[in-house]
């Protein structure tokens, strides 16, 4: 599934270099062409918060549900920071915990454009101090530019 | 199967409108706004396909809908409403919709699926609102069903056990799990429901979301079909697991166990009773063999059940730390899986509404390893 090794860390660094660029500490995911273009991953959306959590320094974060462990693993990159939550627990707990290992405590955060309305709401009250702006003027400057839902016509 | 189905009402849909009133006057929320999707088909029964031209709906804590349509789409609105076209810029215009009905200040309530960019939009245009998850107000009405939608996931349940019916009758050796995939389909479409179904065999029915790895069937594997069918929107959940040919007494052994921990949370499901004791109930069998603890696998490695009707899954879940008290009304599944990787997994799923008297099932429980429908 890798176009080639290097593909998605370039992709990653473009990311993070117009997140110094625009102000962002970090950049929130849902599955989608997004998160696609950017890590390579893939993923169904459902109800179950499956996201990545890019900070503007150091690696991404992917924050999964429990028992999608294994099968997140074969889709992410070797080694990578995988953050598990289950059933009982709270994805948003996760995320906060990243924005503190990463360093991302003040400042804005980046949302992708198509992240639910519910993914940010739970968000703003796990990490209050953050500020939740969009992340689309970065990630387009980053050459993220990718329409969610087809275009219809015209 | 189509004969006999009776869609939802106008008049049901106006008390749903209205019920919904009522909660935002109760929570202090001035209005909903929705994007296109199954809350808004809840109420409206219009069904929209979102894209980056924002359709949307805004219900006020008083008054009428109106709707916000993209100017180009104006001839598939729907008639007879208040509609609000926009041409550049939809933020705007709903800013002044949403004026025009009060709602200038207080707190607006945004469908918890809207898109992030069309929230940021709102929050521009309309720098007064607070906002909060409109869920409060969206699964309020949702969660608990009325007879009528009641009677619509009773008919996709029947359509999914009789599309399951056929389609296991088609077993063979040697057989990919695509063909029985599509023979299922087909019988869905010859039932008149569209469908879906995911199949696994032998070690990948351990797998809860299953495998695309091509599989063909062998004597003495599971067989593990999940999924469901729509009726006038409304879902069907059901999973069979099946021996194919002569069960181990291994394979026995836990498919009755599985068995067991589906009947301890229907017993669990008592009106009054908080969500997360059907979730205890079911695990404390599965534990008690040795399975587990918890989420641990071998073992039961999710919740084990998840509120059902417009979506497959939607509010409220069969959890730990979930306190809801169950109330008449409310459909869930009752799938406490046993996933053993390496092996197999065993998952039986039914789903059930809460009626005066306690749980019903939508579809008889499978009496068997080599029995799945009564």
């Amino acid at each position: 599934m890798q176009i080639d090794q290097d593909t998605y860390p370039q992709r990653i660094a473009q990311v993070q270099a117009a997140m110094k660029e625009f102000g962002l500490a970090a950049v929130v995911i849902e599955p989608g062409a997004a998160m696609q273009h950017i890590t390579g991953v893939r993923w169904g959306r459902s109800e179950r918060s499956f996201l990545v959590v890019i900070p503007a320094k150091g690696a991404p974060a992917f924050v999964v549900p429990g028992f999608e462990e294994e099968r997140a693993r074969e889709m992410t990159p070797k080694g990578a920071d995988i953050r598990v939550w289950q059933e009982d627990e709270s994805p948003f707990e996760r995320v906060a915990q990243v924005f503190q290992d990463r360093a991302a405590t003040t400042g804005k955060v980046g949302m992708e454009e198509s992240l639910r309305f519910f993914i940010f709401h739970n968000l703003k009250k796990a990490a209050p101090k953050m500020e939740y702006v969009t992340a689309q003027p970065a990630l387009k400057s980053a050459g993220v530019n990718l329409v969610e839902a087809p275009r219809r016509r015209p | 199967m189509t004969a006999g189905v009776v869609p939802i009402t106008d008049g049901e849909r106006k008390q749903r409108i209205a019920k919904a009133q009522r909660l935002m006057r109760e929570q202090k929320i001035a209005g909903i706004f929705l994007e296109a999707g199954s809350s808004l088909y809840y109420f409206t029964g219009v069904r929209w396909q979102p894209s980056d031209r924002l359709f949307g709906l805004v219900i006020p804590a008083k008054g009428n809908l109106a709707w916000l349509v993209p100017a180009d789409d104006e001839k598939r609105a729907p008639a007879g409403q208040d509609i609000h076209l926009w041409q550049d810029d939809p933020f705007p215009r709903l800013a002044q919709m949403l004026k025009d009905r009060g709602i200038a200040t207080g707190t607006l309530g945004i469908d918890e699926r809207a898109r992030f960019f069309v929230f940021d939009g709102i929050r521009r245009a309309c720098p007064a609102l607070e906002f909060t998850n409109a869920d409060v107000i969206t699964a309020g009405c949702r969660m608990q069903k009325s007879p009528a939608e009641l009677a619509l996931m009773q008919r996709a349940s029947d359509v999914t056990i009789a599309a399951y019916r056929a389609g296991l009758a088609t077993l063979r050796e040697g057989m990919p799990q695509n063909e029985l995939q599509n023979n299922i389909h087909a019988a869905y479409r010859a039932l008149g429901y569209p469908g879906y179904v995911s199949v696994m065999y032998g070690a990948y029915t351990a797998f809860p979301h299953g495998s695309l790895t091509p599989q063909k069937l062998k004597l003495g594997d599971f067989v593990m079909i999940d999924d469901g069918c729509t009726v006038e929107g409304y879902q069907s959940d059901i999973t069979r697991t099946v021996i194919f040919g002569k069960p181990t007494d291994r394979q026995r052994q836990i498919w009755t166990l599985e068995r067991k921990a589906q009947d301890a949370a229907l017993a669990a499901a008592k009106l009054g009773a908080p969500c997360e004791a059907v979730d205890i109930a079911a695990r404390k069998v599965i534990e008690a063999a040795g399975f587990g603890p918890g989420y641990k696998t071998p073992g039961l490695p999710h919740r084990t059940g998840h509120g059902i009707g417009l979506e497959m899954h939607e509010w409220t879940y069969l959890v730990k730390g979930n306190k809801t008290p169950l109330a008449t009304g409310m459909c869930f599944s009752d799938e406490p899986m046993i996933a053993i990787y390496g092996e197999f997994g065993v998952r039986l799923e039914d789903c059930f509404y809460m009626a005066d008297d306690g749980p019903h099932l939508f579809s008889k429980q499978s009496p068997a390893i080599d029995q799945p429908f009564a």
